[in-house]
């Protein structure tokens, strides 16, 4: 709290990017391989059509948008402040932006409200976890239930809002080249936020705070200011995500995001993130992970076996890759 | 996270401060609920007159008593230092599932009582299992094992209920000194081990464990067979909540747990018990709970419908742990 | 640095080039195919054998069936749609518990030109086959009426109506076709009286919230509950037991998911049967055994003028006791001949 802030920023030694680089090949080695047994399995299982442009299509539209949120998200968890509103916030952020189209207002004016909304609720919870220093689990847990209840209080007693933009439908579902045009702008996110983690002094200083804030805080970094920006990011990733499920959806309703944050933590920790420990994980990593699990519960889909199993199946391979991890040297719990 | 940094004096004067270390951990935690619980009762009251009636009480102990059951095993965890336990739900409902279906099969009511609570220990036991033999974080974990165990008794059955005409149901509905005899458990429970906690080595290993595994490996406690111990014995307080379930509800999906997960962990968290462990007080949930489950009916005398309520319980929940959060940091300093 | 991002690289390599490749057209398309996305109501006991039972009529007619869940999720909802396409099923069934995306469904399936029936939530462009919710409530209203006037000429202390938001209109038709329903019979109870409180359509959901609400009504000694289901009604008497107020009211339900058995709640008075597991008996005889012959019927899509018109059974508790559950009501129906619906087999004439 109290840092000198006029200390020189140390920069990270040669020894941290060595560190680094074994982290992030290492888990996203061992991601990237499970996504290709999954694409094997689809390929032998399915046959080619796993692969074909309508499947891909389906795949990459469905994980689009959490691909989005995970991006932003995982800034968060990189430093080291786990904010489990996302999924609420998410459908907040929906609901604000379908109320406000249902009244008339056209799509440029909708969006921004709804992300100065998530913003001021992301301000919120650095505000409670930062400078009060509030538990993170229970802070944002708390934010959790509260914009839930918002939701079904903008969604009204029908529980819903209608809000099929023709253009705005058009435009999440255009495709290019192969790839749905959501999809490809997913990827180019993923990108630049690995991007920023792994190549700017920024994104070092995020790891380095995650990693161990009181070294990070002796090397002049401010703890806190890095944490607030990280947890208003999170908040603005779940906003964009609300305003892009309108369009994909034409509609928002009280049950929009719900169970979303499971979803896409279960996704990050296979993909080699920590939700208790920062500094370690890699949007890219969160990117295989997701696919990993798309592409497994694409292959139940396809093949039509009981949908029943999918949480099934979802939860084991949580516990394998969290097991795989932790045999390659990750995180032991003890 | 130093063991009972609430207590720490900061800076006020000595006799205050020899008073102050002399409280139980937590008392500024357990003042700040009392306080706010106080206050809720008496503007609902200073609001409508009625709020204060016998039917109040039940509703509120209704509402108590399961999620202090739950809260007390999630506290345990907590204060262990295995943070949360998110496979409570199914825990919950998987006890209470097998408890109809040995009713229905006209086992012997002690039994069936003893059958629930074996098989929520058995379900804290694999999980600690896991836990233990892979070395996986417990949020993991249980946040695993609740997706699994979920979609495992979807297959298995889709509705359940006790038997509504025996005493088994009877008792679930009754009252013992015009309270739920389903609220007397809780007391009990949280009375209980509340009180041997601090004052039996068992207890004090189990928070040694949450404090500073290392310190207390250097001073012989297994961590192994503290964390199997320490999930089993939540396990079975848990087992015990799905007995209180069955017998008080009616028809119960495999989804039907799911509501507790939240006020629970509220309980715990604004009691005052810290969920990376070595702090908090179990008799403080009893304030807790009965604040936050006051919460819900005193917003409808309001006139505010469910929607508000979760808005309140979210923001509630925030002020509090920013409260707590701030003292720490205060004592810390 | 360099290195890590070549490795990086190279491990997503495989993966981007497995995704760049396009596969061929699917093989020879022999048999009828029939899509069905069940609703993903977890709480309910008859999600699962309704998808069984249109699972079994489908192998009778040896067609082919896919079953996908849309786990009450939007966007679940629309990537299942995309896999019917991509399926190239001949027709669909779904029951969306979404309701709020199906304009997109609707638009997604009239550009793969596949017809498509929905159950009990009408959409411009599907076949409708279902119960007339609105219909169902009033009369579900009606026979709460009747024991009202009965018992306590209609001098009503409490309507407690156990709302279920989520699903939107539905819940609309129903628990306020019952609120109307019962005006019919019992047309002077003051409107401060009607007080509704959101029960989601759970037991584990209304329970508590019902609570809340009798407590803040402490002097009500008539009441009556209403609700988007059976499930949600049960939660009020459930809260009224436990407030020792058990028999001050009276309930009636909707769907009838827990108004047969031997383990009936005394306080639930009656309920109304739409037999929603058998539903598929209506889809397939009356939608899609014409299409599957290559004779679309005309496209009704509205609940007013439907494709196939479900008949609602409402039943007193009393006259429910005759009703087979669940289980041996899909095993009757099987064996039961084509087109025979559960509603001729199991609702009492009276």
């Amino acid at each position: 709290m109290s840092m000198d802030k006029s200390a020189p920023v140390v920069e990270p030694t040669g020894l941290d990017r060595h560190q680094l680089r074994d982290l992030l090949t290492g888990s996203v080695t061992s991601i990237g391989v499970a996504l290709l047994l999954v694409v094997i399995i689809g390929l032998t299982w399915v046959g080619p059509n796993f692969l074909s442009t309508s499947n891909v299509t389906i795949m990459g539209s469905f994980v689009a948008i959490p691909m989005i949120v995970a991006a932003f998200a995982g800034f968060a968890l990189l430093a080291g402040v786990v904010d489990l509103s996302i999924g609420s916030m998410l459908g907040f952020s929906s609901n604000i932006c379908a109320a406000l189209m249902a009244a008339g207002w056209p799509l440029a004016g909708a969006i921004p409200v709804a992300l100065v909304a998530c913003l001021i609720c992301g301000a919120i919870n650095a505000t409670a976890i930062v400078i009060f220093g509030a538990d993170t689990i229970a802070a944002t847990l708390g934010m959790l239930v509260a914009l839930r209840g918002m939701t079904y209080i903008i969604s009204g007693p029908v529980g819903m809002i209608a809000a099929f933009d023709n253009d705005f439908y058009n435009l999440v579902n255009l495709t290019v080249g192969p790839l749905p045009l959501i999809f490809v702008f997913s990827l180019v996110v993923i990108g630049l936020a690995a991007f920023i983690v792994s190549r700017t002094r920024r994104g070092r200083h995020i790891q380095a705070v995650g990693g161990d804030d009181r070294a990070a805080a002796r090397a002049g970094i401010s703890v806190t200011r890095v944490r607030f920006v990280a947890l208003m990011l999170s908040a603005l990733g779940a906003g964009i995500g609300g305003i892009l499920y309108v369009g994909q959806l034409g509609s928002a309703s009280n049950y929009t995001g719900t169970g979303l944050e499971f979803q896409v933590y279960a996704a990050m920790m296979i993909g080699g993130y920590s939700i208790l420990r920062g500094g370690i994980g890699n949007p890219i990593g969160a990117a295989l992970g997701l696919l990993v699990v798309a592409g497994t519960s694409n292959i139940i889909d396809v093949r039509a076996i009981s949908p029943y199993l999918t949480n099934i199946i979802v939860g084991l391979m949580l516990l394998a890759a969290v097991l795989l991890d932790r045999l390659r040297g990750g995180d032991a719990y003890e | 996270m130093t063991e009972m940094a609430a207590t720490t004096p900061s800076t006020t004067p000595g006799r205050w401060n020899a008073l102050r270390a002399n409280l139980p951990t937590g008392w500024g935690a357990a003042a700040t609920v009392a306080l706010a619980w106080i206050a809720l009762i008496v503007a609902s009251g200073i609001h409508r007159a009625d709020f204060l009636s016998h039917q109040t009480v039940l509703a509120v102990s209704f509402t108590m008593a399961i999620v202090g059951v739950l809260a007390v095993a999630q506290a345990l965890i907590g204060m262990s230092g295995a943070i949360l336990d998110l496979s409570q739900p199914t825990g919950l409902i998987m006890s209470a599932a097998v408890v109809a279906w040995l009713l229905e099969r006209n086992v012997p009511i002690p039994l069936v009582v003893v059958a629930g609570i074996l098989v929520g220990a058995a379900w804290g036991f694999a999980n600690a299992s896991i836990v233990v033999l892979a070395k996986l974080n417990p949020i993991i974990v249980t946040l695993a094992t609740n997706f699994i165990g979920g979609a495992v008794m979807f297959l298995v059955y889709q509705n359940a209920q006790a038997p509504l005409k025996s005493s088994f149901s009877d008792f679930g509905r009754s009252y013992f000194l015009g309270l739920p005899n389903i609220w007397w458990p809780m007391l009990i429970l949280i009375l209980v081990v509340g009180y041997f906690l601090p004052r039996t080595r068992y207890g004090r290993h189990m928070i040694a464990v949450g404090g500073n595994r290392f310190a207390a490996q250097t001073r012989g406690v297994s961590l192994k067979k503290t964390r199997l111990a320490v999930f089993s014995i939540a396990g079975a307080i848990v087992g015990g909540a799905g007995v209180l379930f069955a017998c008080s509800n009616g028809p119960f999906a495999p989804t039907a747990g799911a509501t507790f997960q939240l006020p629970v962990i509220a309980s715990v968290i604004l009691a005052g018990c810290s969920l990376s462990g070595g702090r908090g007080n179990v008799w403080l949930i009893l304030l807790s709970v009965g604040f936050l489950s006051t919460v819900p009916t005193s917003l409808v005398f309001f006139g505010l419908n469910s929607n508000w309520q979760a808005v309140f319980q979210g923001i509630i929940l925030i002020v509090a742990v920013s409260i707590d959060g701030s003292r720490t940091k205060r004592t810390q300093r | 640095m360099r290195m890590m991002t070549r490795r990086t690289i190279a491990t997503m390599v495989p993966a981007v080039l497995a995704l760049a490749i396009t596969g061929a057209a699917t093989g020879p398309a022999a048999a009828f195919k029939l899509g069905m996305a069940v609703g993903g109501e977890a709480a309910s006991n008859w999600q699962k054998p309704q998808g069984e039972v249109a699972a079994a009529l489908a192998k009778q007619r040896g067609w082919e069936y896919v079953e996908l869940s849309n786990n009450l999720d939007a966007a679940v909802a629309t990537k299942n749609a995309d896999i019917f396409i991509q399926d190239k099923v001949d027709a669909v069934i779904e029951f969306n518990g979404r309701p709020e995306v199906n304009p997109v469904l609707a638009a997604k399936f009239a550009a793969a030109k596949i017809p498509v029936v929905t159950y009990d939530i009408s959409q411009k462009g599907f076949y409708f086959v279902g119960i007339d919710n609105l219909a169902a409530g009033i009369a579900g209203g009606e026979g709460l009426g009747k024991i009202a006037k009965e018992k306590w000429n209609c001098d009503v202390d409490l309507v407690l109506s156990s709302e279920g938001a989520g699903a939107g209109i539905v819940n609309e038709w129903r628990t306020g076709g019952m609120r109307t329903g019962l005006q019919h019979i019992c047309p002077d109870i003051p409107k401060e009286k009607y007080i509704s409180f959101e029960g989601s359509g759970q037991v584990a959901v209304a329970a508590p919230a019902a609570r809340d609400v009798l407590a803040a009504h402490p002097d009500a000694k008539k009441i009556l509950v209403v609700g988007l289901n059976d499930a949600g009604v049960l939660g009020a008497v459930q809260a009224a037991v436990q407030l020792g107020r058990g028999d001050d009211v009276i309930a009636w339900g909707q769907d009838g998911a827990f108004i047969t058995g031997d383990n009936v709640d005394p306080h639930l008075a009656g309920s109304v049967l739409y037999f929603l597991e058998g539903y598929a008996v209506y889809a397939l005889r009356d939608v899609i055994d014409p299409i599957a012959a290559g004779n679309p019927p005309p496209m009704k899509d509205t609940g007013d003028d439907p494709a196939s018109k479900v008949k609602p059974c409402p039943v007193t508790a009393e006259q429910a006791k005759s009703i087979p559950g669940i289980e041996e009501r899909v095993k009757q129906l099987m064996a039961a001949p084509a087109g025979t619906t559960e509603f001729d087999l199991f609702c009492p004439k009276s």
